[in-house]
């Protein structure tokens, strides 16, 4: 933990990510914060190039999805002294250079968790394609029916959280479902949440590895079953 | 449709939600899976039972009431099952976590 950002933990979901996977860490481990990375049972070379980077990597035996990995990098985190974590997709999607903006507000006592939002800015939303767009505001909706939290961008991977916020959540949604979960643990430990402007880069890769719309069905279906049978 | 229909329809779709939600205990699972092997016994047994049942409720057909109860004796074991699932899917992500934390690979020079 020698260096200044070495207590920030980010936390990284990867299910064969092999290709993109240094390209993403680099600037991560480059600015000094503690990479941990959750190789979710790949079947490519995701864990050969995660040992060979200067990363906290870990591997399920098997695949169990992004929530659980999260999870698992967060308990993993929280073991290791970890005053901060960040969610930070592996596809490279998020913006790096935006951490501490997202650390900021937690750092200053104003909050206890930080949440990316791509509707905020006019610039950002436009990155966003159509389809995409329609089907995150709709889910944005039904998450704040099912959860209480009101946002204009409830699915966005890119959050930034207290030691304190992480040891109070504890996702049991394996799957996609857990950025609703999320929400709803937030609301219950009574947290404090703000929503900060986020730029997300699609490329070609993010978007072929991304979830389908049409998950969004899925993920509904998953928090009712998971509601009923807790 | 009479009126009736779709009130007993969201009266038992409430009854299953409180029992999985509330009640829920493996051995009242067993109890009314039970209860639906006697009643299937006593249908068998006393093939004018099932018609003179249906008659009371007003089902009609003998057959028809046979077939209502077993969709929902099936419905109801598939939410059994799937629960099961879900507490086995849990069970082995705690040991997937475990597996992984206890293999962690640190970086150099912090292991």
């Amino acid at each position: 933990m020698g260096q200044p950002g070495a207590s920030t933990f980010i936390v990284v979901a990867a299910y064969n990510e092999g290709s993109v996977l240094r390209d993403t860490l680099a600037p991560l481990f480059r600015q000094g914060y503690s990479v941990v990375v959750v190789d979710d049972g790949s079947s490519d070379d995701t864990w050969t190039v995660l040992r060979s980077l200067p990363v906290h990597a870990l591997r399920h035996p098997i695949n169990l999805g992004q929530g659980a990995a999260l999870q698992t990098g967060m308990d993993y985190a929280l073991k290791h002294g970890a005053e901060f974590v960040v969610h930070f997709d592996a596809d490279g999607q998020h913006p790096h250079d935006q951490i501490e903006e997202m650390l900021a507000p937690i750092r200053a006592g104003q909050a206890d968790v930080v949440l990316g939002c791509r509707f905020l800015r006019d610039e950002d939303r436009r990155h966003v394609p159509l389809v995409k767009r329609v089907v995150l505001r709709a889910g944005a909706l039904v998450s704040a029916l099912m959860t209480g939290v009101w946002l204009k961008d409830s699915h966005n991977g890119f959050r930034a959280l207290s030691a304190d916020a992480v040891s109070r959540i504890r996702l049991t949604e394996n799957g996609f479902a857990h950025a609703t979960e999320i929400l709803r643990q937030i609301r219950l430990a009574g947290l404090r949440y703000v929503e900060i402007p986020t730029t997300i880069r699609y490329s070609e890769y993010s978007r072929a590895k991304g979830q389908p719309v049409t998950n969004a069905f899925n993920i509904v279906m998953d928090l009712i079953l998971g509601r009923l049978f807790r | 449709m009479k009126l009736v229909q779709p009130i007993l329809l969201v009266l038992l779709a409430v009854a299953l939600v409180v029992y999985f939600a509330r009640l829920r205990s493996s051995l009242l699972d067993r109890a009314i899976v039970l209860l639906v092997v006697v009643v299937g016994a006593v249908f068998v047994s006393f093939p004018g039972a099932s018609q003179t049942i249906a008659g009371w409720v007003n089902v009609g057909r003998g057959v028809d009431l046979v077939f209502y109860l077993s969709i929902f004796g099936l419905g109801f074991y598939c939410l059994v099952l799937f629960s099961k699932i879900r507490r086995l899917e849990a069970d082995m992500t705690d040991l997937a976590r475990a597996v992984a934390i206890r293999d962690a690979n640190e970086p150099e020079g912090e292991s």
